[in-house]
């Protein structure tokens, strides 16, 4: 809300520097966004007056002027304005001047004359409305002086927060000011001169939906005559960021940021029979409103209508046929409360909010109604002349009385953990209106009101009733007697101290293991990347990664096999329409987008989530994704680049096992082919009672590469499955005993056909390698003569022991026969010596 | 042939000099290694001279045998002095050869950067957790009761526009627009002391500019006691304040809420400019870091807690915003964008 100083000033006396005043609201809960200076936008504009005016010896729309600006010759201006006259005093453009909007004034030529500035109209400084004519100013008006210095003011920017639509106004402002600093507020003097017949005669009410409109305050006056308002306060309006439009409209505008209460003037003669009726919309009914939009309303809406019709939407906007024209003589004010609920529904329906309708769906103080009824009458007599009919029409004239609410001095002090006495919550609680009396006995304690009501006997402890203000609708519990005595009081005299009661029971962190595969991956190269978790839907169907991707066994939780794709209904753009089924795609984005900054080595891995809909409900899981492209290990002048492949991703997966405490995983090759490479892709999977790792690791395709516009040749993806993303597991380390006996080393080199696997090859060597086989380790592979080119070698490292003794020469031997056997009768291998 | 004592000890004597003569002429190790056996060998000359020894008489033996002894000595001596001599020499050889140029770089390890969204999670979770915070998450695709109703926020609530919302295709269900329904799920989950942190990822339909996202980080705070108040409230965030920011001057102001009452912002003396006044802070001195106030009772109520008999705050904070004050960084675009000439200065 924009607040000029000098019309803040009329309420209240404010006795400190703007930026103080901005400091003590802020402190009191009214956040000053800024204190800007209305006017520091014309520069080198003065008053003048005009000593001569004649006709342009060229041009019949223009005029030659003579201007004293208080010193030095008189300037030559030319003018193309009417309302000039020697003598007035006008706001003179210096050369050099600047005008808002950045337009800069200089000695120029027109049709064949210098013109040494500029008269401005009051459009032009952004002061009236008054494009035609230039802006005359008062003849006592002190010639030569800057017109910032005269019409300047200071601007407060003030956040009024939702609650407190009692303070998206003048006087509701200067309340806090008052709570601030002591000053009373001054109301203006309301009092409408009726001089014209009962309004009986002219206006009749009725209000068919008596819950949606709670009160109707109606006016009449004959006889206005629309005009511009008077300058000083079209300068306001402008100032506080409203456009002055004319008398009778300005009044209402005016009313509404001077008291809060949004009004709305028809002209009379467009109000059929004098009848207002407000009700709901019938199906098919439309409605031109002021916006000159053809508007059809849905029945729900709520309107206001004569007998014939739609003639506005309620606390909305009016229609465009009883709109006020210069041809106006007769005009009905309507001064009435809606239900906040309905108006914010209809402005929500018809993309329409309005200032009007941004307070009024904050709620309404009630007898505002009808003093906001009565000030826009008196403004308009004032602006506008003409008679106003006597009386009102007012559907609910009983106004009700100020709530009472009892509370609890000590439990305000215990909410606050500040000792403050009953004695001292009184006094600063009638620093904001708000009056105390002591409470009868028996009096209960309203603690909460939704969802279930809860209402306490407190005791013996001391028991006050606040009497609360009529406009303070914000007020209903005991929580918030604390906050009216915390903020007026300040927060700074809170103490401040740490807690000193009992602990939470223990709880692994969910970001323990995260935290530690974190560290484990960027310690082994790659960078964490952070991506949305909102994507493209066409581009989550372009990778076809495979949703099977992990076994639903794992204590990670279910894999997203089985769901279906959430989409978002009211997306920002295309781009981030559906919450996505992989991580593997916002890598390849990032890929993408470091590749055009010239990047094409990249390591990088995320923790995110992924999202699917399973019998109708939303699953969200935790998920391990990375990606390698490019140099894993760039050339430098002591090493040539490596480029990353397959078996690096492999490595990595190898070293996640180990950190979690797994054995090595296990690798089962998948040769669906797209988005995979058919020959190097495959699945690893690791699993303990408590940890898990399992998930795909694939070099992509080339046509996956190309779908995506990206310039690498080879990119390894992974998504694996961790248990303990989702929730911590503990990692505890199970000590093996060390050896006390040596053990024995054998080595093996299997010669089989190619087709067969590695991860076969071990397999059997484990299995027949009996109790005494330790370890084993492929420390060679081998292709080409002496062997056929269907054959491959894999060498192995076993090594053999016992606890308890020293192996024999025999024992050693017979183990690597059971293991050489094996391998012959399951794989057809032979063995080279 | 006659053999004396003095002639064969003139033998000996002369001997000796020709063998340590040699000795010091030789040039390399291996050379030494044959004089070691042509003078000290089964069948050097020392012990072809001995040889002579059986022609002696008896009672001139033993001094020869002394004379042999002494001889024998000095040559070893002379052989082990001339071999250390000729080792070091050429280890000093070879390690004037192995110079390298010590100011070239070294051999790179790899090593990645950490990202500086969960960066700053770990870090506020690691102040917090010192004074027994434990973590909790909820989900990111929320039910509307919990986001908003059972946060005070009805629907039509003039503070809904507080949080532009993006709905999902399940009905009842949004993306969440804060982490503060995790306020909710903890109290539902587990009975007071309660000191919970909440991370997570938040939506909002709002468009993206330097300092607006639709998907951010937040970090939601929850203490709940029979006794908790403001006063610890203001403590704790000092402390936080402390860490996180170094010693400034913080303060609470006045805020809103609908799920806090009294609500406050908490706001740090200026990072730029120490609280002198600069754009950064809108020439107030002051940046508010995170919203906070004493749960609301109706809060409390649908998190199944007694309203009467326990108390409780929360706060809430943009992870973005944590981040761009420590890092200063200047446009919460580049946390999701991902280009590595940013997320490398994290190193």
């Amino acid at each position: 809300m924009r607040v000029p100083l000098s019309w803040l000033r009329e309420y209240v006396d404010v006795q400190m520097s703007p930026e103080q005043l901005a400091e003590r609201l802020t402190l009191l809960g009214m956040e000053v966004k800024g204190v800007e200076q209305w006017g520091a936008d014309w520069r080198s504009v003065v008053v003048g007056e005009l000593l001569t005016v004649e006709k342009h010896p060229h041009a019949d729309r223009l005029h030659l002027t003579t201007v004293n600006v208080g010193s030095g010759e008189p300037l030559h201006i030319v003018c193309g304005a009417n309302n000039i006259a020697p003598g007035q005093r006008v706001p003179v453009a210096l050369p050099g001047a600047v005008l808002p909007g950045d337009r800069r004034i200089e000695r120029t030529e027109k049709m064949g004359i210098a013109s040494e500035g500029m008269l401005c109209s009051g459009d032009e400084l952004h002061i009236t409305s008054d494009a035609e004519g230039i802006l005359i100013l008062p003849p006592s008006t002190q010639l030569g002086i800057e017109l910032s210095d005269l019409y300047g003011d200071v601007v407060l920017d003030v956040d009024v927060k939702p609650n407190r639509g009692d303070v998206l106004c003048l006087v509701g402002l200067a309340r806090e000011v008052s709570a601030a600093t002591g000053a009373p507020v001054r109301w203006p003097e309301i009092a409408v001169e009726e001089t014209g017949g009962p309004v009986a005669d002219r206006l009749r009410v009725e209000v068919r939906e008596p819950e949606l409109c709670t009160r109707f305050v109606g006016r009449w006056i004959s006889g206005v005559k629309i005009a511009p308002s008077p300058d000083w306060i079209q300068m306001r309006l402008q100032a506080a960021g409203m456009r002055p439009v004319s008398n009778v409209v300005d009044a209402s505008n005016f009313v509404m940021l001077e008291l809060g209460k949004p009004t709305h003037t028809f002209n009379g003669a467009a109000v059929r029979e004098g009848t207002i009726i407000v009700r709901r919309a019938l199906p098919g009914e439309r409605l031109e409103t002021l916006d000159h939009v053809d508007r059809e309303l849905t029945p729900d809406t709520l309107i206001i209508a004569d007998p014939s019709g739609p003639i506005g939407i309620a606390g909305v906007m009016g229609g465009a046929e009883s709109e006020i024209t210069d041809a106006t003589t007769e005009i009905a004010i309507e001064s009435a409360v809606f239900d906040p609920v309905s108006i914010r529904r209809t402005g929500h329906r018809y993309a329409l909010r309005s200032e009007a309708s941004l307070r009024f769906e904050k709620g309404q103080e009630f007898r505002l109604a009808r003093i906001g009824a009565d000030r826009v009458a008196q403004l308009t007599l004032a602006w506008a002349g003409g008679s106003a009919s006597k009386g009102r029409v007012d559907t609910a004239p009983t106004e009700p009385a100020s709530a009472r609410l009892a509370f609890r001095p000590a439990r305000v002090s215990r909410l606050l953990g500040a000792e403050i006495s009953g004695e001292e919550q009184r006094a600063l609680l009638l620093r904001v209106g708000v009056e105390t009396e002591s409470a009868p006995s028996g009096t209960r304690i309203q603690v909460a009101v939704e969802p279930k009501p809860l209402v306490v006997n407190p005791g013996s402890e001391e028991i006050l009733i606040a009497v609360v203000p009529t406009w303070r609708r914000d007020m209903a519990i005991e929580a918030d007697v604390a906050e009216e005595v915390a903020r007026v009081r300040g927060y700074e005299t809170t103490p401040a101290h740490l807690p000193d009661t009992l602990m939470p029971a223990y709880r692994p962190s969910p970001l323990r293991v995260r935290d530690l595969i974190r560290e484990t991956l960027a310690g082994a190269g790659l960078s964490e990347v952070v991506t949305h978790a909102l994507v493209a839907a066409p581009d989550e169907a372009k990778l076809q990664w495979p949703d099977d991707a992990t076994a639903p066994a794992l204590p990670g939780g279910l894999a997203a096999q089985s769901g279906e794709e959430i989409a978002v209904t009211n997306p920002l753009s295309a781009q981030h329409s559906v919450l996505r089924r992989h991580l593997a795609a916002s890598l390849l984005d990032v890929l993408s987008l470091n590749e055009r900054q010239g990047r094409p080595d990249v390591a990088i891995f995320e923790i995110g989530k992924h999202y699917a809909r399973i019998d109708g409900k939303p699953r969200e899981w935790t998920r391990l994704a990375f990606l390698l492209t490019g140099a894993a290990e760039p050339a430098a002048w002591n090493r040539v680049a490596r480029s990353y492949d397959l078996d690096d991703a492999k490595g990595i997966v190898e070293l996640l096992c180990r950190r979690l405490g797994l054995a090595e995983p296990s690798y089962v090759p998948d040769a669906r082919g797209f988005p995979f490479h058919p020959g190097r892709a495959l699945v690893a999977r690791q699993e303990s009672e408590n940890e898990a790792v399992a998930g795909r690791l694939a070099e992509l395709h080339p046509e996956a590469l190309a779908a995506w516009d990206l310039r690498a040749q080879r990119v390894i993806v992974a998504e694996l499955a961790v248990a303990g993303l989702d929730a911590a597991t503990p990692l505890r380390v199970h000590v093996e005993p060390i050896p006390r006996f040596p053990e024995v080393e054998r080595d093996l080199a299997v010669i089989v056909a190619e087709s067969r696997t590695a991860a076969e090859v071990e397999a059997t060597i484990r299995s027949h390698g009996g109790r005494l086989l330790r370890h084993v380790r492929l420390f060679d592979r081998y292709r080409g003569m002496p062997l056929a080119a269907t054959e491959k070698s894999l060498a192995y490292r076993l090594v053999l022991g016992s606890k308890d003794r020293t192996l024999t020469e025999g024992e050693a031997d017979a183990a690597m026969e059971a293991v050489r056997k094996g391998l012959e009768t399951d794989l057809g291998a032979h063995i080279r010596s | 042939m006659s053999v004396d004592f003095e002639s064969l000890s003139g033998d000996l004597h002369r001997l000796k000099d020709l063998a340590l003569a040699e000795i010091a002429k030789a040039a390399d190790p291996a050379a030494l290694d044959q004089l070691q056996i042509q003078y000290l060998g089964k069948k050097g000359d020392l012990t072809a001279v001995l040889r002579g020894i059986g022609a002696l008489p008896a009672e001139d033996r033993p001094r020869v045998g002394a004379v042999a002894n002494e001889i024998g000595e000095a040559v070893k001596t002379a052989l082990s002095e001339r071999g250390l001599e000729l080792r070091s020499v050429v280890q000093a050889q070879r390690l004037a050869a192995e110079s390298v140029d010590v100011t070239l770089p070294g051999r790179t390890v790899p090593r990645g950067t950490l990202h500086p969204i969960p960066e700053t999670i770990a870090a506020i979770a690691e102040v917090f957790g010192q004074f027994g915070f434990v973590v909790y998450e909820g989900p990111e695709v929320e039910d509307d009761l919990t986001n908003f109703q059972m946060l005070n926020i009805a629907p039509d609530h003039p503070a809904r526009d507080l949080w532009d919302t993006l709905y999902v295709d399940i009905p009842g269900h949004l993306l969440r627009t804060h982490t503060s329904p995790g306020q909710i799920r903890v109290m539902q989950s587990t009975k007071p002391p309660i000191r919970a942190l909440l991370p997570g990822r938040c939506f909002r339909y709002e468009a993206v500019d330097a300092s607006h996202g639709f998907e951010f980080f937040q970090v939601e705070g929850l203490m709940v006691d029979e006794g908790t108040s403001m006063a610890d409230l203001k403590g704790l965030l000092d402390e936080f304040a402390h860490a996180l920011f170094g010693p400034r001057k913080t303060r609470f102001r006045p805020g809103y809420y609908p799920f806090t009452e009294p609500s406050v912002a908490f706001d740090v003396e200026c990072v730029v400019c120490g609280g002198v006044g600069c754009p950064a802070c809108s020439k107030t001195g002051w940046m508010t870091i995170l919203g906070a106030g004493m749960v609301h009772p109706v809060v409390l109520q649908y998190g199944g807690i007694d309203p009467e008999r326990y108390q409780g705050f929360a706060f809430g904070m943009g992870v973005e915003r944590i981040s761009n004050l420590r890092h200063a960084v200047p446009d919460l675009r580049y946390y999701l964008e991902n280009d590595l000439r940013f997320l490398e200065q994290f190193r």
